[in-house]
């Protein structure tokens, strides 16, 4: 029996071009969450020398702009499914988690540009203006603001992406790509309600938690996903 | 019912079998206890009505869709196998070309994931008229751009086999045209499962037939075996019309049934006899369409 031929290596990475196609079709998302997140980053710097609302409310709004921003992944997916690119895919041998596990990829890299930006350029004009980082405010950008995004994002992305396997393809706000980025929103909400009901000294752990908890739903999601790829409704999409 | 087909040629070493397959999506069962082999480098027209089971048939082949029971094996191995997928191409009937990418960047990407080279990418771009749209984005192209850009990865790498699922569909008559050649020129030494709807091409370019109906193998014959139903033929005419039954005109055509094609030299020296002279004559019936009936 052969074996399996090597790769050209001048050509490119099946994960590097779903990437750098993810910034492509995401690329007004991208745009939008990295824009709003900094214009918030800015107007809270403004009022940050002597006050905590910097210190508490910019560590927050991260996530949700970042989940926004990282829509390009799930663009992919829903594109490559309604134009057979990922049944093209497997034939040749790519492993159907290989699919949904490269637009996670593309959604992670696309989140922690977001994610990046805004830490960046709102950590570093905290810092300029006089003032440090206090433990309080570096346990919740470590506790929650990083966890959170990707729990968000990856959230986010792999429900569309399961949406989008299981119904006939559609387009505008009321497809998986016009809906998905309400999802986002649903770890910091879980973790907003939770909060509510714990002592303040188990707001990280609530927080770690939440984002844990999220994080294996989406490993879950993943793993069951390959599973819905023999459905004639997601192979048959036109 | 599963039908126990072989065909073979002494000279080729391929063999694509299907030994009593059944699959589907999910539980839903399309094919039922499929059963045939192919040995002998040639074009294997796939029909059958809508629905039948044809483009699932392509699919469990090409290892998209496990068998519930039964297997797909290339010369004894498995074609879920790496090495036997490496032997296979597939088109769907769908472009399956990615979003975002220029032609030329769509076809490394093909060329990646089937492991051909940067030289294969070069050599390809100029088939099918290609070359003056590499640089340009998927999303500029034409429907027929598209389907060309779609068919041109199959010429990427060579395989062994082909499974083709309506390649020359929505195409215009001279890139079908150009399609179907080179696929004619491949089929000298390949083996290509070609599903189509167009009968007539499917007579012009088929060698076999592998019929499904209703998720069943309905027929796998020598298409030059097929009798039609009813033998009609067709006979265009210059001159003395007057001798020939307006009731048989059908179109530019007239036509008449025959017990069999040994009886059209009769007909024809009959014709002449009454003054007729003949333009062209042609078989109107196509005996596949006997097998949507």
């Amino acid at each position: 029996m052969a074996g399996v031929e090597p790769r050209d290596a001048r050509l490119p990475n099946i994960t590097a071009t779903t990437f750098k196609r993810g910034v492509l079709a995401g690329r007004l998302y991208l745009i939008i969450g990295t824009v709003v997140s900094l214009i918030l980053t800015f107007s809270l710097l403004r009022s940050a020398h002597g006050s905590t609302v910097f210190a508490t409310t910019f560590p927050l709004e991260i996530p949700l702009f970042a989940s926004l921003g990282a829509m390009g992944g799930l663009m992919v997916f829903v594109s490559d499914r309604s134009k057979g690119v990922l049944e093209y895919l497997i034939a040749y041998g790519i492993k159907p988690s290989r699919l949904f596990a490269n637009a996670l990829l593309v959604t992670i890299g696309l989140s922690t540009i977001v994610m990046g930006l805004a830490l960046a350029v709102g950590l570093g004009g905290y810092v300029a203006s006089g003032n440090t980082i206090s433990t309080d405010m570096a346990d919740s950008i470590l506790g929650y603001t990083i966890p959170m995004t990707y729990a968000s994002s990856l959230f986010a992305a792999i429900s569309g992406m399961v949406w989008s396997t299981l119904s006939t393809p559609r387009v505008g706000v009321n497809s998986p790509v016009g809906v998905t980025p309400m999802l986002g929103v649903a770890p910091p909400m879980v973790v907003l309600v939770l909060a509510e009901s714990f002592d303040k000294a188990y707001y990280y752990y609530v927080t770690a938690g939440a984002a844990a908890a999220f994080l294996v739903l989406v490993a879950v999601l993943l793993f069951a996903s390959t599973r819905l790829m023999g459905r004639e409704r997601f192979l048959s999409p036109m | 019912m599963s039908t126990e087909i072989s065909l073979s040629s002494q000279n080729s070493p391929m063999e694509l079998a299907c030994k009593d397959v059944s699959s589907g999506y999910l539980g839903k069962k399309v094919l039922d206890g499929v059963t045939f082999s192919v040995r002998e480098p040639a074009i294997y027209v796939v029909l059958g009505p809508n629905g039948a089971g044809k483009t699932t048939l392509f699919r469990t082949i090409a290892g998209i869709l496990e068998p519930y029971s039964g297997s797909v094996e290339i010369d004894g191995q498995p074609v879920g196998l790496q090495a036997s997928r490496d032997r296979l191409h597939f088109l769907s009937h769908v472009d399956g070309i990615p979003d975002g990418l220029r032609v030329e960047e769509a076809l490394r990407f093909y060329a990646s994931v089937q492991r051909a080279t940067e030289a294969d990418v070069e050599r390809v771009l100029g088939l099918l008229e290609i070359e003056p749209l590499r640089g340009r984005f998927i999303s500029e192209l034409s429907a027929g751009q598209k389907k060309r850009v779609s068919i041109a990865r199959i010429f990427l790498k060579e395989r062994d086999f082909y499974l083709l699922d309506e390649p020359t569909a929505n195409l215009d008559p001279k890139v079908a045209t150009e399609i179907r050649d080179l696929i004619l020129r491949l089929s000298r030494d390949k083996i290509v499962l070609y599903s189509s709807h167009n009968l007539f091409e499917a007579r012009e370019i088929g060698r076999y037939v592998i019929a499904i109906k209703s998720g069943k193998l309905a027929l796998f014959s020598r298409i030059a075996d097929l009798r039609p139903s009813r033998y009609l033929i067709g006979v265009r005419v210059t001159r003395g019309e007057e001798s020939l039954p307006a009731a048989n005109r059908k179109g530019e055509y007239y036509v008449f049934e025959l017990p069999g094609p040994e009886e059209v030299p009769k007909l024809m020296a009959e014709l002449q006899g009454k003054g007729v002279s003949i333009r062209e004559v042609k078989e109107m019936a196509n005996p596949l369409e006997d097998l949507f009936a």
